[in-house]
């Protein structure tokens, strides 16, 4: 009998207006319903919240980055504390990213070469050290995520440089070669490649054509949400989508407001990651259908109602608006507060999402949800535009 | 709520039970006990759904005014009670005045107000103030308005102004507690300030004991309040305790408040004193450490508590306690939590406290069990040596922490 696959995706349910569909990805260590929004917990730990928190919470997968734990603790003590489940004790499902894009974004001396990126370690010794596609996935077998991501080339969506973005493209599959073959753990782990490209059409489709001969269990759509239009954006993804085979999990990386879930959930996307929800609760903001709240605001001071009164998490059935206005932003509770609130926002959205496109409801579901957000009808041209493409009209 | 001495027989130590909470809330508890330190209405990193992994016992909440000053005009138009409004309906509350945790600023005194110190600046109180407000929190249990700006190093003019002062708190509060229909059903306890001086002490209690509203008095005005109070020598307030304890009318709930450290507590315990705070949880857990000291009277002396910001826990994927069967010891190693502190993640202070809660709400199950069986004794010889070996290393480090600075 041949082992069993580290990835199984069936999709149960398509929409039979748009590219939306419902799947289930079983991983090694969960089942995950997809369309999927994966909070990140960067450093092994999702602010403030325990993993038990989550699993009550309903989260299959969360997100970790390679960079970060790679820095501290350290690869040697993660294997030896028997990876990152173990560490910090999470049962569901984890994807770790291949700490390039932390490498370049972080790091303004972060050079790429052939080999790999060079840049300047964040350490006393201020060494030079280069982070090849090997050492990535040497990091990224030693935290032992059910879905790694391979070292890309990124080159951000502005840079208007045509030759150096395909240069990437080509990059990009030449690493994605060298990251299949220093891989330790295929039998447990999945290797996702990135689809790269920027803004231009051909590009895009040509990095999509050398991804899909390599054998891969999902694709990421990369070097988008960097700065880049929304009318451009929503052309590369489905550009993507349209091209991507049908029967392997797409990932859109980086993208995590609501709209653009629905959205690219229409597109034909199936996993999506964001620090946008964690990140804007220790700023005091709290998440809705019809948008956000900045608690902080001082017409929060008498409100005795909860933050949604749809919701049906602990905060919004234990706290009133009132009292997250006094200690939002001031106290480190106030952020556990929020985050929760917010990481179970996302997972209601997405399971929104779910279940109208299993009932056939996911046009109309998709028309109420943009009249919530914009109730006078002044819809962006790109949300118009993006939904017509795939058949789906407004109200 | 309803205090009733246990042991009559031998009152010092005592057990004691707080009963009768209202129509709302169910259950008995028994003292020497702690009251739940929190910070804006949250015990300081747990919020109240994490608390419940801890534990679903009955408690009482202490909820500082001065941390929730910012909530009081919200609160005036709020219907429901505090604890209804910070999320917590199954707690008791009790209000006081300061913050134990927390550095009380001295000065800034004028007639017949006290200073609170809040995020916004000064906000001066009286008597009517105060229970103008705590009408608008509707708390089970309250303490008096005083001015406990005493400590060891006070002099006899700032003494005598601070008992002026509290004595006219109190004949207002009092006033105040009868008149008004809220406060009437709190549980009402007065403080009695004094400093060091055993004849202003007396003074004050002269006013104080015979009024049958007050279910119980707090030992106020014996420091500042902060993280310093660990390290105050019980025998420098032995004899203000000693004596305020011996006069009392034993019926009456007994408090302290602040961070001492757990021989002070079972010192205060011995000459009769009920009611405590988790204050000191939190200065120790905001140094990183969690409690390891053994209460077990058969067992091993133990490291009185471990820095797990030190870098041998890196790697170390022990629970904090081998025996602890708290969530943290259950779930999590030293060395992950060793990992959250070194990148300053919220999950570190958060699963070190609910440790540190858990090892102190053990400490005074013990505490009542060893007064049951009469063993207090043998449990203060424990903790006197743990606590000894933690204070010496401490010396030993911040004395070469001096010599290498000088070098």
């Amino acid at each position: 009998m041949s082992p069993k696959k580290p990835l199984v995706f069936n999709i149960i349910s398509e929409c039979k207006t748009s590219m939306a569909r419902v799947g289930i990805m079983e991983l090694p260590h969960r089942a995950v319903d997809t369309p999927v929004f994966m909070p990140v917990g960067t450093q092994g730990t999702l602010k403030g919240l325990l993993p038990e928190q989550l699993e009550n919470l309903g989260l299959q997968i969360m997100l970790a980055n390679t960079y970060h734990l790679g820095t501290k603790p350290g690869a040697k003590i993660l294997k030896k504390a028997g990876g990152l489940h173990k560490f910090m004790n999470w049962k569901g499902a984890l994807l770790t990213d291949s700490g390039g894009f932390q490498m370049v974004s972080l790091l303004k001396l972060a050079e790429i070469t052939e080999e790999g990126v060079k840049f300047q370690s964040l350490n006393e010794q201020k060494a030079e050290v280069m982070l090849t596609p090997e050492h990535s996935i040497e990091i990224q077998n030693a935290i032992g995520a059910d879905i790694i991501m391979q070292l890309d080339d990124v080159v951000a969506t502005t840079v208007p440089d045509k030759d150096r973005i395909e240069e990437s493209v080509h990059r990009t599959s030449r690493w994605l070669d060298r990251c299949l073959k220093a891989h330790q753990r295929p039998d447990d782990q999945n290797i996702f490649s990135i689809v790269q490209g920027t803004l231009f059409n051909d590009l895009r489709t040509q990095s999509i054509h050398d991804l899909i001969k390599r054998n891969v269990n999902g694709y990421a759509i990369g070097g988008l949400s960097g700065g880049e239009s929304k009318d451009d954006f929503w052309k590369m993804v489905i550009l993507s989508t349209s091209i991507l085979p049908k029967n392997k999990p797409r990932y859109l990386m980086g993208v995590g407001f609501a709209i653009d879930l629905v959205v690219c959930s229409a597109l034909g996307v199936d996993m999506f990651d964001c620090v946008f929800p964690t990140r804007t609760a220790r700023f005091g903001c709290a998440l809705t259908m019809t948008g956000q709240l900045q608690l902080k605001k001082a017409k929060y001071k008498f409100d005795f109602n909860p933050i949604d009164k749809d919701c049906t998490c602990v905060i919004c059935k234990t706290y009133t608006r009132a009292y997250l206005h006094g200690i939002a932003a001031r106290t480190p509770v106030a952020c556990s507060l929020l985050s929760e609130h917010n990481i179970a926002f996302q997972l209601r959205l997405m399971k929104c999402i779910r279940d109208s496109i299993k009932e056939n409801k996911f046009p109309q579901f998709v028309a109420e949800f943009m009249l919530g957000v914009y109730p006078d009808k002044d819809y962006p041209t790109w949300i118009r535009d993006s939904l017509a493409a795939v058949n789906i009209s407004l109200l | 709520m309803k205090f009733t001495v246990q042991n009559v027989s031998k009152l010092r130590p005592r057990i004691g039970t707080l009963s009768n909470f209202g129509e709302r809330k169910n259950g008995t508890l028994e003292t020497p006990m702690l009251l739940l330190h929190s910070q804006g209405g949250q015990i300081p990193h747990i919020t109240h759904e994490v608390f419940k992994l801890i534990s679903k016992d009955a408690h009482i909440l202490q909820i500082p005014l001065t941390s929730m000053h910012n909530f009081q005009e919200t609160l005036e138009q709020y219907n429901g009670t505090i604890t209804d409004f910070i999320g917590s309906k199954e707690s008791l509350s009790c209000i006081t005045f300061h913050d134990p945790s927390n550095i009380t600023r001295q000065g800034h005194h004028a007639k017949n107000k006290v200073p609170l110190w809040t995020k916004n600046g000064i906000v001066y109180y009286d008597a009517p103030m105060y229970c103008k407000v705590l009408e608008s929190y509707k708390p089970d249990m309250y303490f008096f308005i005083s001015d406990g700006d005493t400590n060891k190093g006070s002099q006899q003019k700032r003494i005598q102004k601070a008992v002026d002062t509290t004595i006219h708190f109190y004949k207002d509060c009092l006033e105040g507690h009868k008149k008004s229909a809220i406060l009437k059903n709190s549980f009402a306890m007065a403080s009695i300030a004094g400093g060091y001086c055993l004849k202003s002490r007396e003074k004050c209690m002269d006013v104080m004991l015979k009024d049958s509203e007050i279910g119980g008095y707090v030992i106020d005005g014996l420091h500042n309040n902060g993280p310093e109070i660990e390290f105050i020598p019980f025998d420098e307030v032995k004899s203000v305790a000693e004596f305020v304890m011996s006069k009392i009318p034993e019926n009456k709930l007994m408090c302290v408040q602040g961070c001492w450290n757990p021989v002070n507590i079972v010192k205060f315990i011995q000459l009769g004193v009920d009611l405590f705070d988790t204050s000191y949880c939190r200065i120790v857990t905001e140094r990183s450490s969690a409690l390891t000291f053994s209460v077990d009277l058969q067992g091993e002396l133990e490291e009185y508590e471990i820095n797990l910001r030190e870098h041998k826990y890196a790697d170390d994927f022990q629970p904090i306690h081998n025996t602890c069967s708290c969530f943290t010891c259950k779930n999590y190693s030293r060395g992950y939590i060793h990992h959250l502190l070194t990148v300053q993640e919220l999950l570190g202070p958060i699963l070190i406290m609910i440790h540190n809660i858990h090892h102190y709400l053990n400490f005074f199950d013990t505490i009542r069990q060893c007064i049951k069986e009469n063993t207090l004794n043998e449990l203060e010889f424990i903790l006197i040596k743990q606590f000894k070996n933690y204070e010496d290393s401490r010396k030993k480090n911040t004395a070469e922490i001096s010599t290498f600075s000088e070098g």
